[in-house]
């Protein structure tokens, strides 16, 4: 394991990540820098040497889950791999050797699914800067949201953002997903990407030129080429007369793997998103959908506690986690 | 100047979407199930026609529907 247990500090952020992504904001704002690492919350009835115990006791746990990058390859064999077949599909669906249904269903899948591999790479848990797993790091950062029309630079940029600021109103980059139920939650998941709503990607771009750093604004070019990039690949192959080839293979499958991404991964664990502090700012719930359907987001206070316990570690650590969660007032009755 | 031609592109999206994907997707999709284009139009008139006012809506309202 090469990562120190506990949550993400600033501090933390400044020393472990990359370049200026540890530098969020060029200035101190509302929200990550007026709170403290352990955000004592006024009224829980635990006095500061039990709450300094209760969060070793959790650290104890995390510290048996965090990634140990030796041990994430799969992530990152599956990410490459499905990445060069959705590639693969599209010569293979022109020329008939594969049906274009079975390429929707696989191109739909990775566009749901690759937010994973990409938001284990946002928080360097396949390999850490300086380390020899580190290209594999960016490297799935790089191709698993491609298919999303979604850079890596802003992705990586903008979750951590939602890390320091969860939940605030105007500092959370996803604080636009927020709606008042599930069918409402599904619905927002489009209108947001509507060309003019301030929500989804169009929101990130107003945070990014907010926050205006050099990184922010390399975040804002990448956008922009990827963007300018995948629209001349969809033109091209509409007017050569494969105009299905890119409907069912990129345009619909980003489509609904960005409503599922943003349903799961953004309301669904936030919902209502009236929480700021670290035991506040994430729900546990159940979801009739099951856990690997919903992304394993029935856990998500875990990633939210500890970024570098990957995903499909998270369930094992909320249940060893459980007894100190429900001692710091969070509501666990769902799982 | 590139940045700037890369904004207004940008800036322009959902008009240039309309013409340079609705549209063929329109056409191949009548010829695909075989729907006659209104008034005689080819089908990639037609498709024209409907990606271009899809797409100027768009542009002018800020949403696809």
């Amino acid at each position: 394991m090469d990562r120190p247990t506990g949550e993400m500090t600033r501090e933390d952020a400044l020393e472990d990540l990359p370049g200026e992504a540890g530098l969020i904001e060029g200035r101190v704002d509302t929200g990550a820098a007026e709170r403290t690492a352990f955000p004592l919350a006024e009224g829980d009835g635990l006095d500061k040497h039990t709450r300094v115990e209760l969060l070793k006791e959790e650290r104890a746990v995390a510290a048996r889950y965090m990634s140990d990058p030796a041990k994430m390859w799969p992530y990152t064999v599956i990410t490459l791999t499905c990445f060069a077949i959705w590639i693969a599909l599209f010569p293979l669906t022109i020329m008939g050797i594969v049906p274009l249904w079975a390429g929707f269903v696989f191109a739909t899948f990775i566009a749901a699914v690759g937010y994973i591999p990409s938001h284990e790479a946002m928080h360097c848990n396949i390999g850490r800067p300086g380390t020899k797993y580190h290209f594999w790091n960016e490297a799935v950062g790089q191709v698993a949201t491609i298919i999303l029309i979604f850079p890596f630079s802003m992705a990586r940029m903008m979750h951590l953002h939602h890390h320091y600021h969860c939940n605030h109103p105007e500092n959370d980059p996803d604080y636009t997903d927020g709606a008042s139920g599930p069918i409402m939650a599904w619905v927002k998941t489009w209108l947001n990407r509507q060309p003019g709503a301030d929500g989804s990607i169009h929101h990130y771009k107003r945070v990014l030129a907010r926050i205006g750093t050099p990184a922010a604004e390399k975040a804002l070019r990448d956008t922009a080429y990827l963007q300018l990039a995948s629209m001349a690949l969809m033109f091209a192959l509409a007017w050569s007369g494969h105009a299905f080839v890119a409907a069912f293979l990129f345009w619909l499958p980003r489509h609904l793997g960005l409503s599922y991404i943003r349903y799961w991964l953004s309301w669904a664990p936030h919902h209502p998103r009236d929480g700021l502090g670290r035991y506040e700012n994430t729900r546990v719930f159940r979801t009739w959908v099951g856990h690997y359907l919903s992304l394993g987001m029935q856990y998500h206070i875990v990633h939210h506690l500890y970024p570098g316990i990957p995903n499909h570690a998270t369930k094992y650590a909320y249940y060893e986690m459980k007894p100190v969660l429900e001692r710091r007032g969070v509501d666990c009755s769902a799982l | 100047m590139g940045p700037l031609v890369i904004r207004k592109l940008l800036l322009w999206m959902p008009l240039l979407f309309g013409f340079g994907f609705i549209a063929p997707l329109t056409a191949q999709t009548m010829v695909y199930w075989d729907i006659a284009p209104p008034l005689g139009l080819s089908p990639l008139v037609a498709g024209l026609i409907f990606g271009g006012a899809w797409g100027l809506y768009a542009q002018i309202k800020g949403r696809w529907i």
